[in-house]
């Protein structure tokens, strides 16, 4: 057995499947798109010719793109700023309720299991100008109806609060694992020292699930970069291109058009873009974060 | 020692099971789905073969609107099936657009389209046939006796090869309430001053003049199109993609101008840019707007009491008038979606039989006939009008033939003479000049950027 595992040979051995899967759906797939981003390919031709950085000079230099690119820094700030907040907030509340706990675990839970399509429809009754639950409910307070997805104004609010509504749920049961996770004696102890409930919340338990909270920004961010099926579900990027992420920018102004080579560039722009977004959040910030023992 | 053998070979057991799964996976979908591989099979020996076989038809007959397409669809596949010993076919149903934008263009980038599939002829057809795709129907019609028998052949026709069949034509033009009409003592308006007259008068008796559905920007697009061809000459269009004409053209600013006129006046529901196609219909129905810009395969949801209700029988057709009394009437006439079928049938002459069978039992006088009748489409093949008006006594109906009898000159819808990301392009604009977040002339300038682009790579 020692002298199995001494050999090198065993391990490659170990490595070799995860390692081709690896490649043949993560590297070769990649290695493709950088390949087409430089041509002028029109997703159907059997020939296809290099047009050098052509593809990605005309995307940087397209303000629509960067129009799209601004919506996904919009999903990353509202994941980050508004949606971890909250996802925070409701595991703190649910990890100290004393009776239903599985309940409210399953009922947040819930949006997560759902098809984007079916929640995007379900929204779209939400925020139905005419009979919307949203705009029923704003009208208590006399506020007029609002176009939420036909206005530019609110069309993007309307997705983002839409799809926090799908993952927060989602994150909330990591956060609330992690949460449990911590040892009840060291709550005990603070709780005998004196510290209020605020107190042990922001002292206790918020250093002690840095990591995980880290992890769920990380995921957020991806998240965030790829958005495409809750804008082509809701809005389609509409109205006049105002939701439009990269991604529902690739395949409106690049796929339907038959400009594949187009596309890969900016496929290879997102994968680029979200590589260095979650590298220089690594650096800046996870690094930083100590190591938990407890 | 005996362990660490039992592991290793374990391991090397898992890792060559994983790679032959891998190996087999490709050389065993050969025979299934790929034509190529059985063609001929059995027919060297003079025997029939009666091994099953199936060929699949990706269609978009889905949702209520089209289930009269559907079972006519149905029809003729079982007429089809019956014809060819051993042929099954697995109907494959697809929303229009996902299919268009999505599911096909996959399938063909892969080489690998179904043996028959729903097509819009330009510019799609044009691009797979250019590719080889798909298969030239050209001897098949010309066998079967029906390459004269269609209206137009032209938007499936490339390099003098026809590369598709439409499966009916269409007319666009105002729906409209007519019950409402009779009651306030509106006529059918003969110029567009007139119609614009009548949205005044509507708007101030609460309603909506028009209905409007602009999240596909299809859809206002079929008023903006019909109004250029008004201002500018239906003969424009086709100058676009040669250079001859060009988007800024004012006579195309003055059209664009006045479809936003018409949103800013209020002409349109508040909110049309979050509305779908289904939302248009609903306004109708509903009594909330009166007119409606719609194709007139729009006909079958208005005479079906399941999605139209008591609305049934009230609603009328007219088209667009033109600019000044007595000019001819210009309207989009086209006969640009339709089937097409994959180029690897003709490597398989079972599969090529059973193409041949559903073209022969598709493309009838009967079947066109009752596609008119059950369904409210505009007959592609040539048919008499008189034929037709005995064929459904449904007002609406030949409220919409006698709009047909009235057309002075047709066009194909801009989409089927422009490249697809000078429609893309369009598609947006039309949606920010609906906003009001862009004037006219500004947006039409960008689409000549994007059309002047896009006719360079073509060169």
């Amino acid at each position: 057995m020692n002298k199995a595992l001494r050999n090198p040979l065993v391990y490659i051995l170990f490595v070799l499947p995860a390692f081709i899967l690896f490649i043949a759906f993560f590297i070769y797939p990649i290695l493709t798109a950088v390949n087409n981003s430089l041509t002028s390919w029109n997703g159907i031709s059997k020939t296809m010719s290099y047009i050098g950085m052509d593809n990605y000079a005309t995307a940087v230099q397209d303000k629509i793109f960067w129009k799209s690119a601004r919506n996904n820094v919009y999903f990353i700030l509202f994941s980050c700023l508004v949606q971890v907040p909250a996802i925070v907030f409701f595991s703190l509340l649910i990890a100290n309720v004393r009776k239903l706990k599985n309940l409210y675990k399953t009922a947040v839970f819930l949006p997560s299991i759902m098809s984007t399509a079916v929640i995007g429809i379900l929204w779209g009754f939400i925020y139905n100008p005419d009979f919307g639950l949203m705009n029923e409910f704003l009208g208590l307070f006399g506020i007029q109806p609002i176009y939420w997805l036909s206005d530019r104004n609110w069309a993007m609010i309307a997705i983002l609060i839409t799809n926090a509504w799908q993952w927060t749920g989602f994150y909330i049961v990591m956060v609330l694992a992690a949460i449990l996770s911590i040892p009840r004696e060291l709550d005990e102890a603070a709780a005998i020292d004196g510290a209020s409930g605020i107190q042990r919340a922001f002292k206790i338990t918020l250093p002690l699930i840095m990591p995980i909270i880290s992890v769920v920004v990380m995921l957020s961010i991806a998240g965030a970069m790829k958005a495409a099926d809750i804008v082509l579900v809701m809005t389609k990027g509409g109205p006049a291109g105002s939701t439009d992420v990269m991604a529902t920018y690739m395949i409106r102004y690049a796929i339907t058009s038959f400009k594949h080579g187009f596309g890969n560039a900016i496929a290879v722009l997102i994968f680029v873009f979200t590589m260095v977004i979650t590298v220089l959040y690594q650096f800046l910030i996870v690094r930083r974060t100590e190591r938990i023992e407890y | 020692m005996k362990k660490s053998l039992v592991l290793l070979i374990s391991l090397i057991f898992v890792a060559a099971s994983l790679l032959a799964a891998c190996g087999t996976g490709g050389n065993a979908s050969k025979p299934g789905n790929d034509g190529q591989q059985t063609a001929g099979n059995g027919e060297g020996n003079g025997k029939t073969n009666n091994e099953p076989f199936e060929i699949t038809i990706r269609h978009t007959q889905v949702g209520e609107s089209k289930k009269f397409r559907l079972g006519l669809l149905e029809d003729v596949v079982k007429k089809t099936e019956a014809a060819v010993p051993g042929l099954k076919i697995k109907l494959d149903g697809v929303d229009g657009e996902v299919n268009r934008k999505e599911r096909l263009r996959g399938e063909m980038a892969a080489g690998k389209p179904p043996e028959v599939f729903d097509v819009m002829g330009s510019p799609d057809a044009e691009l797979y046939a250019k590719e080889g795709l798909m298969l030239d129907l050209t001897p098949i019609l010309d066998e079967l006796g029906l390459t004269d028998k269609f209206t137009t052949l032209v938007p499936f026709t490339h390099g003098g090869k026809i590369y598709g069949i439409p499966i009916g034509g269409s007319i666009e033009g105002y729906f409209y309430n007519k019950e409402y009409f009779e009651q306030k003592g509106y006529q059918i308006p003969k110029t567009l001053t007139e119609l614009e007259a009548l949205a005044e008068k509507i708007k101030a008796e609460g309603k909506f003049p028009f209905a409007q559905a602009s999240k596909d920007a299809w859809i206002p697009l079929m008023t903006t199109n019909n109004l250029w061809s008004y201002y500018a000459g239906p003969e424009i269009t086709y100058g676009f993609k040669t250079g001859e004409s060009k988007w800024t053209d004012e006579n195309i600013v003055k059209a664009v101008a006045k479809h936003q006129e018409w949103v800013q006046k209020g002409y349109f529901k508040k909110g049309e840019l979050g509305f779908e196609y289904a939302d248009m219909r609903n306004q109708v129905i509903t009594g909330e707007a009166i007119m409606m810009m719609d194709g007139s395969w729009a006909n079958s949801v208005f005479r079906d009491p399941e999605q139209a209700g008591n609305m049934v029988g009230k609603i009328g057709f007219f088209n667009m008038p033109p600019v000044h009394a007595g000019d001819p009437v210009v309207v989009m006439q086209d006969a640009n979606n339709g089937y097409g079928f994959s180029s690897a049938v003709a490597k398989d002459s079972r599969k090529l039989q059973a193409v041949k069978e559903f073209i022969r039992h598709m493309w009838t006088e009967e079947m066109q006939l009752r596609g008119l009748k059950e369904d409210g489409v505009l007959p592609a093949m040539k048919m008499d009008l008189n034929q037709m008006k005995t064929v459904s006594d449904d007002p609406l109906m030949q409220d919409i033939f006698k709009a047909t009898s009235e057309i002075g000159t047709s066009f194909p819808a801009f989409d089927a003479l422009v490249q697809a990301e000078v429609n893309t392009s369009l598609s947006t604009g039309i949606q920010q000049v609906i906003s009001g977040e862009i004037d006219p002339a500004k947006m039409l300038a960008n689409l000549q950027a994007v059309q002047d682009a896009a006719n360079q790579a073509a060169q």
